[in-house]
């Protein structure tokens, strides 16, 4: 059976080794580690720029210059910012399940339902491979088709590391942006969804199929536990997204020193109308995952792009992604996909123009 | 004891799998591990995420990749 490709998603791996003993060996000593970090993080800048100008002899304003501060001092930064994000995130998620959202969802119609899957998908984790039980679950169980589409949407768009990985990098302000501008978008197309009623619209073998609800009783996690796995989750996703980021910081790197402002501002800019339908068109089929678009993210806006042009991109490339919608395909039929791909769409151009004309 | 590693065919499916053979390996019982990758008989048996691990019929464990060592004692227990 062949591979399906999965970069956006990792569940940690529980450790090969057996349980090893005391509080301080099993994920205790992150606790001392914190200040650590944020004396190392204080000192990236300085650091990168010391490189810069005493190895490598470059003027820090020069072009090649300033790409190579930006990738010495991205690079470093991306990926503690990301360990620590990831810690947290996976740390957080010991704590919920599908399982649960599914239980605080079934039966739960209206907009109000809509609004609760849309939340919930923020900090759920969801994987595309999940993508097909998850659905016929929620379905089965007696999830609403709309609010099912809401979690859905919700899930991958409003992606919880890259929520906090901006929340550090630029700000409260456009993290929370992010999060709402991606909760609206899948509250109105599941709530748009569920409105045409599209039941008839999946697969018939989803609508046979029986669904037993099977309950695991799972041992009680510590507190030095679930830090244990969150330490392995910190390894497995890091492990698996650094090429990513790399490739992301080394686009940054060449936006940042050769890409003159000027011609930047009048592609990208806010006067420029065409620019969100462009930036969604060119992100639909790409498919990278938070941390590889966030240094390009901040490369742009440092280059006087709109912010609801880069948005709408960020959005596009992460939220609907060729694989996904390839396995989605088994249980919904083309009429859905498109209907799903569609509805999308149209929000993310709305966020897009939206933050253009009022920011 | 029938262990069933249940999966789309994503790489955290295929871990699992070999994490359930080095579980029947390390144990040295006559233990088996079936693969399930129909989307049909994974509703059927209440699989909400994957990959998922049942042994004799029960699931244990879902949305997660367990360590050989935590298949070995649910093969124990």
């Amino acid at each position: 059976m062949s591979e399906i490709p999965c970069p956006t998603c990792a569940s940690p791996t529980q450790p090969e080794t057996g349980p090893s003993p005391g509080f301080w060996r099993k994920g205790g000593w992150l606790l001392l580690a914190l200040p650590l970090w944020f004396l190392v993080y204080h000192f990236l800048e300085p650091f990168a720029e010391w490189i810069t100008a005493s190895i490598f002899k470059l003027g820090l304003k020069s072009h090649l210059g300033s790409s190579v501060t930006f990738f010495f001092y991205d690079t470093p930064k991306v990926l503690m910012l990301l360990t620590l994000v990831v810690l947290v995130v996976t740390f957080l998620q010991t704590f919920v399940s599908p399982e649960r959202t599914r239980a605080i969802l079934a039966k739960r119609a209206g907009a109000w339902g809509n609004f609760l899957a849309s939340l919930l998908g923020i900090i759920t984790p969801f994987c595309s491979c999940s993508a097909v039980p998850l659905f016929i679950g929620f379905v089965k169980m007696g999830v609403p088709l709309g609010v099912t589409f809401s979690y859905l949407v919700s899930a991958p768009t409003v992606n919880e590391v890259a929520l906090l990985m901006l929340f550090g990098m630029f700000g409260w302000k456009i993290a929370l942006l992010y999060a709402a501008t991606g909760v609206a978008i899948s509250f109105f197309a599941g709530l748009v969804i569920g409105k045409l009623g599209m039941e008839s619209s999946l697969e018939p073998w989803v609508l046979e199929v029986t669904f037993n609800p099977q309950t695991i009783e799972e041992a009680k996690q510590s507190f030095s536990g679930r830090l244990d796995v969150a330490v392995q989750g910190v390894r497995d996703i890091v492990g698996k997204v650094w090429p990513y980021m790399l490739a992301g910081i080394a686009a940054g790197a060449v936006i940042h020193g050769y890409i003159p402002e000027s011609l930047l501002v009048k592609v990208m800019g806010k006067g420029v109308w065409w620019n969100v339908p462009l930036a969604v068109l060119i992100g639909l089929p790409l498919y990278s995952n938070a941390a590889g678009m966030l240094p390009i993210v901040q490369a742009l806006i440092g280059k006087g792009a709109a912010l609801g042009t880069v948005l709408a991109f960020m959005m596009a490339v992460i939220s609907l992604s060729p694989p996904e919608t390839i396995i989605l395909r088994k249980v919904l039929k083309p009429r859905l996909i498109a209907v799903f791909v569609g509805v999308v769409t149209i929000g993310i151009l709305v966020v897009g123009f939206l933050f253009n004309a009022i920011l | 004891m029938l262990i069933e590693v249940f999966g789309p065919g994503c790489a955290k499916c295929q871990t699992l799998e070999k994490h359930a053979k080095e579980a029947v390996e390390k144990s040295g019982g006559n233990h088996q591990v079936v693969k399930v990758s129909d989307y049909a008989a994974m509703a059927a048996r209440g699989i909400l995420s994957t990959p998922a691990l049942a042994v004799d019929g029960h699931l244990k464990s879902q949305g997660k990749v367990i360590s050989s060592d935590e298949i070995l004692s649910l093969l124990k227990a």
